[in-house]
């Protein structure tokens, strides 16, 4: 008994052939199945139309933008509302570099998520200190103050007047992706945001989120720095988000600060989070395919009041599935209790 | 249990004139004591006695006003909470902070993964939260949200959360208050465990005769500053701690 108290034996094995050894049918079936889809995504591309293909493209900048949200805001607990932000400043910093300075894609790439992590470091620092509401109202003002940043350096972004990266002829310093190329881009993107979700989850780092999630004085006690959890947890979010903004940017061509630091877009992440299920993988993955593709059916099928009946559809889901549709079909189907009553009975009274 | 002749060595724990004001009121106010290894210190007082700030105090949850904290014969004072942890030294909530999304397993298992002499992955600390699970008894509910715990067991849960990051210093803060009978016998059990096992244990208690029979030393609180420290006997007949607890009308009414 005394062991176990002051620690047990290390193995020599290295941590990957453990990873590996660990590996059952039972748990690897999750990785199986991303595999699967993924390879489905790509031979589904040759089959589709443009269309289909532009609104799936859509879908991939979702998914991965819900992952990246829950990170901070579902494992973690901190509900930012600010994580346009470092989708806006990814965007600009492609644009300018490529624009101003001729910058290869692939160089400006990694500067953009540079540049989303360090503003996360900085502002994460002061902000994570508040909770609840406050966390939330502050990371909003620093959104639209990063906008407004943006907007009032026209000698360097445009301002106003957007910004256009050249894509054409010699002038361009990478060669435009085409419809077919920035698929493969949101693809991998998304698959990426999956699996760097779904790996932080299982690790120790994983386990550290959802404990300042609960409670921040006991992760404390248990050896937790809840400072650092905090800050690497928003810093990641934001690559994740900055990465998708640089794609965004290139993808789009031609935008302004409107386009890019658009707070909806900061709303749907959170809303896509919420409607799948916060604080799992499949939950924004599943909110955020589910409500791409039935907000772009309803506007094909409905004309005029697409988004009244989208709306209503959000509202209606909230309400009887509080926790989310993934995790509420996750507990129903381990109790073997379906009732939707008194599913909402569990987490309204 | 500390005989004289024996060679003085740096205590465990050591509090130097330690006070905590909120607002106008001293919660805590001039408090040094120290605590030698393999010690079990009982600390006991009425409530609002400031127990549970001395406890915040030295785990890091709440900065003193003045005064110093040391472990090992280091300051710690005004550390965070995860520093202090590193440093070896655990504590529970009197008022239980389990994590509820997860199982009772994975409650334990965090203590294994970030406190001291981590294990070296995710399922290697799953299985040493069995192991504590066992060791406190509640391994039946290794698989159970923490919410559908009993008070008894939630207590055990918070125990064994602190274990897990292998401690030298065991702070707790009220595991027996709401416990049945024999559910305190085996939390009495179980302290002595930890002290055989080299664990010093510093346990504030409400339950006055639960804390008797376990400590070596009995430090009482009231008002915020030292009543007396001693051995259970002593404090026991000492007539200020029956007053403080039970009322000068009780002293008065045994007197006559």
């Amino acid at each position: 008994m005394a062991d176990i108290l002051r620690g047990r034996a290390r193995s020599r094995q290295g941590l990957f052939v453990g990873w590996i050894r660990a590996l059952t049918p039972a748990n690897s079936w999750p990785a199986l199945a991303g595999l699967l889809v993924f390879a489905a995504m790509l031979a589904l591309q040759q089959l589709i139309e443009p269309g289909t293909q532009r609104l799936l493209t859509s879908v991939f900048l979702f998914v991965a933008l819900a992952q990246a949200w829950n990170i901070i805001g579902g494992y973690t607990g901190y509900a930012s509302f600010g994580q346009v932000a470092f989708f806006g400043l990814g965007a600009y910093t492609v644009a300018v570099l490529m624009n101003n300075y001729h910058v290869s894609f692939w160089a400006a790439l990694p500067l953009a998520v540079l540049v989303g992590v360090v503003f996360a470091v900085a502002i994460g620092l002061p902000l994570l200190r508040l909770r609840g509401h406050y966390f939330a109202i502050a990371t909003l003002g620093a959104a639209e103050g990063a906008r407004e940043v943006i907007n009032n350096l026209t000698s360097v972004t445009g301002g106003g007047g957007g910004i256009t990266i050249p894509t054409f002829g010699s002038d361009a310093p990478t060669p435009y992706f085409g419809k077919p190329g920035f698929y493969l881009a949101f693809l991998v993107l998304a698959a990426v945001s999956v699996v760097v979700a779904a790996v932080l989850a299982r690790s120790r780092f994983g386990y550290a989120m959802v404990a300042v999630h609960e409670d921040e004085d006991a992760a404390g006690a248990v050896g937790i720095n809840t400072t650092v959890v905090k800050v690497v947890a928003f810093g990641v979010s934001a690559a994740i988000v900055a990465c998708a903004g640089a794609f965004y940017a290139f993808q789009q061509i031609e935008f302004y600060p409107t386009d890019v630091f658009d707070a909806s877009f900061t709303v749907l992440m959170v809303i896509m989070v919420m409607i799948g299920g916060s604080g799992s993988v499949v939950g924004p993955l599943a909110g955020a395919v589910g409500l791409q593709l039935l907000s772009q059916f309803l506007r094909v099928n409905l004309g005029n009041f697409n988004q009244l009946i989208f709306g209503a559809i959000i509202v209606l889901v909230v309400v009887f599935f509080p926790q989310g549709v993934v995790t509420y079909l996750r507990d129903a189907w381990r109790t073997r209790h379906f009732s939707i009553l008194d599913n909402v009975r569990r987490y309204r009274l | 249990m500390i005989a004289p002749s024996e060679v003085p060595s740096v205590p465990v724990l050591e509090v130097r004139h330690l006070a905590k004001r909120f607002g106008g009121l001293w919660a805590l106010r001039d408090v040094s004591f120290s605590v030698s290894e393999g010690e079990i210190l009982g600390v006991i007082g009425p409530n609002g006695a400031g127990k549970s700030t001395l406890v915040n105090l030295i785990t890091g949850h709440a900065r003193p006003t003045t005064g110093q904290v040391l472990i090992g014969g280091q300051d710690v004072t005004g550390q965070r909470p995860w520093v202090i942890a590193h440093d070896r030294v655990a504590r529970t909530f009197q008022i239980v902070k389990p994590f509820r999304g997860l199982t009772v397993r994975e409650n334990v298992a965090i203590g294994a993964m970030h406190g001291n002499e981590r294990d070296r992955s995710v399922r290697d600390s799953l299985a040493t939260a069995d192991e504590l699970l066992d060791l406190v008894g509640i391994a039946k509910h290794a698989n159970a949200a923490p919410m559908q715990l009993s008070v008894a067991d939630a207590r055990r849960l918070e125990l064994a959360k602190a274990l897990a990051t292998r401690p030298r210093l065991l702070l707790i803060d009220e595991v027996m208050a709401g416990l049945r009978h024999h559910e305190i016998e085996s939390a009495v059990e179980l302290i002595h465990r930890l002290r055989d096992a080299g664990i010093t244990v510093v346990a504030v208690e409400h339950v006055m005769k639960a804390i008797v029979s376990v400590s070596d030393r009995i430090l009482v609180l009231h008002h915020g500053s030292i009543l007396t420290l001693g051995s259970p006997r002593e404090v026991l007949s000492d007539p200020r701690v029956i007053e403080a607890y039970l009322g000068h009308r009780y002293v008065k009414r045994r007197s006559e």
